[in-house]
């Protein structure tokens, strides 16, 4: 039998301290001189679903019901789930470990066809005010939240998990084909804030710290 | 002048995150007894007022839906929609 293998769209000017194979995918665990952040982490290994049904209000992804608004989320125990429209939802498993992917016709698995990354501490909505003109510390909005808009240019899910200072953090998806630039263009913004890639254990941690 | 729209599930963001789908021209013509010309004229012809107008827009950098609002497009600015189409 042959061996597939799966690629991140992305990939970092960084050398990897530690990594591992899982369920085909190379995930890097560390880099080499992350250093205190903010960070910048790659989780299109994550296993993200749609949701698209006429009653999408009375499925329970994993036990977790769906928000009634577009544009709410909720995180709980490791999945983030959002409502994007009055039939559509996304869900976002970030445990780093592929679920069993409920058999209902309303799923449609989509991990290989984006992108996913993180960016993760103090000065996120610095970097993001560079890239984007969505208001992602609107007072009137309560993390987890959605925004579908626009992110350099590309079209993105935006989830703002948390605008609390230190653990402030947002994640977002776009189509495979733009992760290297966007890539290039986060990096860029957030050189001056001291931007550096990370690993999946520096995401880990910190979304358990929520 | 820079334009914002409300998209109905979104909310209210940059024009640029939209793109223009013409003029609202009402339902689809009743085929029967519909001529060339008649058919001709739905398709190509627009009223391109002077004032407010109801428009489509698609919401191509955000959710993706399809939906109308009245714009004046001697302002450039969305206006309420009138109470005769709520």
């Amino acid at each position: 039998m042959v061996e597939i293998r799966r690629y991140s769209p992305v990939s970092f000017k960084a050398s990897a301290k530690r990594s591992e194979v899982r369920d085909n995918w190379k995930v890097v665990l560390e880099y080499e001189g992350e250093g205190k952040g903010p960070h910048l982490v790659d989780l299109s290994h994550m296993t993200r679903l749609d949701v698209q049904d006429a009653n999408v209000g009375a499925i329970t992804p994993f036990g977790v019901t769906i928000p009634e608004v577009p544009g709410e989320s909720v995180l709980k125990d490791n999945v983030l789930i959002n409502r994007m429209n009055r039939i559509q939802a996304s869900v976002f498993c970030l445990d780093g470990h592929k679920p069993e992917i409920p058999k209902e016709s309303a799923y449609t698995e989509t991990t290989e066809v984006g992108m996913c990354l993180a960016i993760i501490g103090k000065e996120v909505f610095s970097i993001l005010e560079k890239l984007s003109s969505l208001d992602f510390t609107d007072p009137a909005r309560k993390a987890p939240f959605l925004f579908q808009g626009p992110m350099s240019h590309v079209p993105c899910q935006i989830i703002t998990l948390s605008k609390d200072g230190a653990k402030s953090g947002v994640l977002f998806t776009a189509s495979r084909g733009y992760g290297k630039d966007m890539v290039h263009a986060i990096m860029d913004a957030g050189a001056e804030f001291g931007l550096k890639p990370a690993g999946e254990e520096k995401f880990s941690s910190w979304i358990a710290s929520l | 002048m820079a334009l914002t729209i409300t998209c109905p599930v979104c909310g209210k963001r940059n024009g640029y995150e939209f793109r223009y789908g013409g003029e609202d021209k009402g339902p689809r013509p009743d085929e029967a007894g519909l001529t060339p010309q008649s058919w001709c004229d739905y398709v190509h012809m627009n009223n391109c007022v002077a004032g407010v107008q109801k428009e489509w827009w698609f919401h191509k950098d955000g959710c993706g839906s399809w939906f109308t609002i009245h714009r004046n497009t001697t302002t450039n600015l969305q206006v309420a929609t009138p109470e005769a189409d709520r």
